[in-house]
């Protein structure tokens, strides 16, 4: 009973690891599936979403409500597949998106950039050049993407309770030790843990249903409590004062909600 | 039957990790104890040494060539130790120099940052944010100094076969991981690997040797061949050449020596 998020680069055998350990484990396998769910969910065609997943944000974007909604989106179609528990997901950003949720088991699988050039040969029919070039550039893409949105770098270890190396260890090695590592009781799902998820699915569609309308906002819900913080001015404040006593009788969970202005929000809210 | 290399962001816990690995699989620990035994062998005393494994690398001067002499002895008396095999080795900086022999697991173990900062903060009585800083400050200087001596950066994920994160797994988990992940066949010493070990044992040995009188010189070890390469001027060429075949001769293991001395400039290896 755990989640486990793999990351991966592009031809790194990643999406295959996460396969095989869902398939072993009898869990869940997910990945365009979140996409899918936040595109019924939101009415956004995919393809924006799939843009603003694995695009870096470009100089208009940061002008523009659109990113954070979709990520915002996206990270609530994720929570309530978690929500279910026994899932793998080897899609973009899944160690960020699940980001406070104890029971992850967070493995990032790394291959040798000459391997990943040939399997991206072999399967695109191009030269080596042209593969190491879109390799790196899609390596390079995902930093940029990940620094911009949570400052972080994907490529540090210190993200991940497991990077295994795909190269002396085998894909069946890393497999088993992926299987080995979701049954310790640390990633097991306990009821503060599930309590967790639920409070983090509430806060998340708050953020949702805000997107579209500031992004200048911060939610945190424990217990079905749920606060939402703003630096914007008096007005703004009482839209969403307006905005929040419609939420609490639409979004499923929310006991009780108010909405803070000028108070600096936490460090985990979302 | 296999060498295991456990590098990691802290200290104790690879130290801890490392003993433990090798009282499991019954194998002989090397560490920091080792450095005694350089400094007998090559009359420098045991904190330089200690210095050499710590200290920012200076950009010139006699010190960076005092820093090279003394990374060299403890690097020569480590892969004499190695090629015994059956050895789990920690903070020697192995994994750094043991690069592309089969039979080595090479293992980074990252300490929970949290738990490492309130450490920090409590030794030193600093404020946690303080410590954080250090802590950052210690990263940066380590990337620093294994990419100036030897060109690789020791944060590098893609560095290791596997990298285990404490944050959630246990330090009896992360054993437990090491020793089966050693157990596996591509572990197991080959012929070839074994005389892969051997070689860079004889290159570090040999270089350590020529390095208080030529210290440019680059050493590769094939069987009994050694080939050093070295700059000189036109005039001294043929000195410098008969000097350094004279001092290689007759160490141990070297049956055959060439030495290339390259025209140059300032006397330097390339």
């Amino acid at each position: 009973m755990a989640i486990i998020t793999i990351s991966r680069g592009s031809y790194s055998k990643g999406k295959e690891a996460a396969e095989k350990v869902a398939a072993r484990l009898g869990y869940e396998c997910i990945s365009r599936e979140v996409l899918l769910d936040a595109s019924e969910r939101f009415d956004i065609p995919e393809v924006r979403l799939i843009r603003a997943i694995h695009d870096a944000p470009s100089i208009l974007d940061r002008f523009s409500h659109g990113k954070p909604a979709f990520m915002a989106y996206i990270r609530c179609a994720l929570l309530r597949r978690a929500q279910k528990d026994n899932v793998v997901y080897h899609g973009l950003a899944g160690h960020l998106l699940l980001k406070g949720i104890p029971h992850v088991l967070k493995v990032r699988i790394i291959a040798n950039l000459e391997d990943r050039v040939k399997s991206e040969m072999s399967r695109e029919k191009i030269s080596e050049e042209e593969a190491r070039s879109l390799i790196l550039r899609d390596d390079q893409e995902r930093r940029k993407w990940t620094r911009s949105l949570y400052g972080l770098d994907p490529w540090d270890s210190a993200l991940y309770d497991l990077v295994l190396h795909i190269h002396k260890l085998t894909m069946d090695d890393s497999v088993a030790f992926i299987c080995e590592a979701a049954k310790l009781k640390q990633f097991q799902a306990t009821p503060e843990a599930r309590q967790k998820i639920d409070d983090l699915v509430t806060a998340c569609e708050v953020k949702a249903a805000l997107a579209n309308e500031t992004v200048d906002v911060s939610v945190t819900c424990e217990f079905g409590n749920v606060l939402i913080y703003t630096k914007s001015g008096e007005r703004m404040q009482h839209k969403l004062q307006e905005m929040a006593r419609k939420m609490a009788q639409e979004i499923n969970g929310i006991h009780h909600i108010e909405v803070h202005s000028g108070v600096p929000a936490p460090a985990h809210a979302i | 039957m296999s060498i295991i290399i456990i590098s990691s962001d802290s200290t104790e816990k690879g130290e801890e990790i490392a003993h433990k690995t090798a009282q499991a699989l019954d194998y002989a620990c090397l560490g920091r104890e080792l450095l005694p035994v350089v400094a007998d062998q090559y009359g420098i005393p045991t904190d330089k040494l200690e210095w050499a494994l710590e200290a920012s690398p200076p950009s010139w001067g006699r010190s960076a060539g005092l820093q090279r002499r003394c990374l060299a002895y403890i690097q020569t008396t480590t892969l004499g130790e190695l090629v015994k095999d059956n050895r789990v080795c920690h903070g020697l900086a192995a994994h750094l120099y043991v690069v592309g022999i089969s039979h080595a697991l090479r293992v980074r173990i990252l300490a929970d940052p949290a738990e490492q900062a309130r450490e920090i903060s409590k030794r030193g009585s600093v404020p946690l944010e303080k410590a954080r800083r250090l802590m950052d400050r210690q990263r940066k200087l380590r990337q620093r100094w294994s990419l100036t001596h030897y060109q690789l950066n020791e944060t590098d994920p893609s560095q290791y076969d596997l990298v285990i994160s404490l944050s959630q797994i246990n330090t009896d988990e992360a054993i437990k991981i090491i020793v089966q992940t050693a157990g596996y066949r591509r572990f197991a010493p080959m012929t070839y690997s074994l005389r892969c070990m051997e070689d860079a044992e004889l290159a570090c040995r040999v270089r350590a040797g020529l390095l208080e009188t030529f210290p440019n010189v680059k050493v590769r070890a094939e069987g009994g061949t050694v080939i050093v390469e070295t700059k000189g001027t036109r005039q001294n060429k043929l000195k410098k050449a008969a000097a350094i075949k004279e001092q290689v001769q007759n160490m141990e293991g070297v049956d055959y020596v060439e030495v290339h001395v390259k025209n140059g400039l300032f006397k330097k290896a390339p």
